[in-house]
């Protein structure tokens, strides 16, 4: 088999008795945004906006390079917004508009969490 | 800061987190989450008291719950039965509901038999009863080395087990969940289920580390 | 829930099961993983592609898919699960542990047949 058609048949997760690097008992505690993120993703899937068979789909999907760069949270955000792009339920624009007015919350030295950050 | 695999590059990620309060911007996955979120509750797809009351419910799910289901089946042979029999309905006895849907097989150590519980493709884990897996638990290395060498990955954790004992790898990959059911350590026979289940470790339902007669930590 | 027995009870009382409601393997059946290589998407890890084990249990209830749950299918016909056990020397020609030492996995009834 060539190497692309094997890139196809191996998913990049599908790792199960491969060799592997040294092993860590690393742990660390949940960031707040990583629990949310990780609240967000059980109500998509309670009301299958995004399934979590989906939303593993969509982290596979996101390619070698990207699952080897981004953090385990930061890659179900990735998969999150191409589902959602996807299926038509926000537009790439709608999530660029939306990210500069979170950005601007910080602006000029704005103090605290913005009031609409988990209301 | 969250660890990764040895081959990533960490260059995104070389900003600090703010602090809750101040007035740096947070990290852009950070701002990514609240804008997605933001979105879909404005398309109401996503009810914000639904939302809060989701982290309200993964802040009530610790090892301490799977502690207690240990303790209790190691006292009560009967409830050890239905455990092992169906493990989310005597999970929910205990009113620890399965709120992902997901079932429950508990797998009890024996003398023949040592469990150890990996999800070779993500990260599936017993959330509804332990709470959320720990980093090295959702790495390469212990993914892929579970289910090849699990005695030398044990052995990481300083856990050996003779050869006549089978050591039993279960990968999960669909909508079933597991828990270790491990063996009740020597020397407890006058504890109380309360002191048994301080014993019992997160660690210890995952099957990587036996439970000791000591104060339990991770 | 009920095994073997379902058909045989079913039949006596004059019903026919639909498609799928019987589980099509049972507890101790010899079976193989399939070999086959989809792309996408997948819950069958390679490592157990063609590899021979035996039906551990059956997982009840019926569910989906999950390879097609992925692509957003979220009803419809659901089949069993099956809790199977392989050994681990079957999976691995150089095993290093104990030859006792085995696997447990669950698979969709459409990834199995029988040997």
């Amino acid at each position: 088999m060539n190497q692309s058609e094997e890139l196809l048949k191996r998913l990049p997760n599908d790792i199960g008795g491969l060799p592997a690097g040294p092993f860590q008992r690393i742990e660390h505690e949940l960031l707040p945004w990583e629990k949310r993120c990780h609240a967000l993703a059980d109500v998509l899937d309670f009301h299958k906006i995004i399934n979590t068979e989906e939303k593993r789909r969509g982290v596979e999907a996101l390619g070698g390079e990207i699952v080897g760069q981004l953090s385990y949270y930061e890659r179900w955000l990735d998969a999150f917004a191409n589902i959602l792009f996807a299926k038509g339920i926000i537009a790439p624009s709608d999530f660029a508009r939306k990210m500069d007015e979170v950005a601007a919350r910080w602006e000029d030295g704005l103090p605290g969490a913005p009031a609409s950050s988990t209301t | 800061m969250e660890p990764h695999d040895h081959e990533s590059t960490h260059g995104a990620h070389d900003h600090p987190h703010a602090e809750p309060g101040a007035s740096e911007r947070p990290g852009y996955y950070d701002m990514m989450e609240t804008a997605l979120r933001e979105l879909l509750i404005e398309r109401k797809l996503v009810d914000p008291a639904e939302f809060r009351r989701q982290i309200e419910v993964l802040d009530s799910r610790t090892p301490a719950l799977g502690a207690k289901v240990v303790a209790r089946a190691w006292v009560d042979p009967a409830f050890r039965e239905r455990l092992l029999a169906n493990g989310r309905a005597a999970c929910e006895e205990c009113g620890i509901s399965s709120y992902d849907e997901t079932e429950l097989i508990v797998l009890e150590n024996t003398d023949k038999v040592h469990n150890l519980i990996v999800c070779t493709l993500c990260s599936c884990y017993p959330r509804p009863v332990l709470g959320l897996p720990p980093d090295w638990y959702k790495l390469k290395a212990y993914r892929s080395r579970a289910v090849i060498e699990p005695r030398t990955l044990l052995a990481e954790f300083g856990t050996v087990i003779p050869d006549s004992v089978e050591v039993r790898v279960s990968d999960s990959t669909a909508l079933v969940r597991y828990l270790v059911l491990p063996k009740r350590p020597e020397g407890t026979e006058h504890f109380t289920e309360e002191e048994l289940a301080s014993l019992v470790t997160r660690d210890a339902m995952i099957g990587v580390i036996p439970v000791t007669a000591n104060q339990g930590s991770t | 829930m009920w095994g073997k027995d379902l058909r045989v009870i079913a039949d006596k009382a004059g019903v026919v099961l639909a498609l799928g409601e019987e589980p099509t393997f049972h507890e101790g059946d010899k079976v193989r993983v399939l070999n086959r290589s989809p792309i996408g998407h997948y819950r069958v890890p390679r490592y157990l592609r063609g590899k021979e084990a035996l039906i551990e249990s059956v997982i009840e209830p019926r569910a989906l898919d999950n390879e097609e749950e992925a692509y957003g299918r979220n009803a419809g016909s659901k089949r069993h699960y099956y809790r199977i056990a392989v050994p681990m020397t079957e999976i691995w020609p150089n095993y290093a542990g104990s030859k006792n030492d085995g696997l447990r996995i669950e698979v969709f009834e459409s990834w199995l047949e029988r040997r």
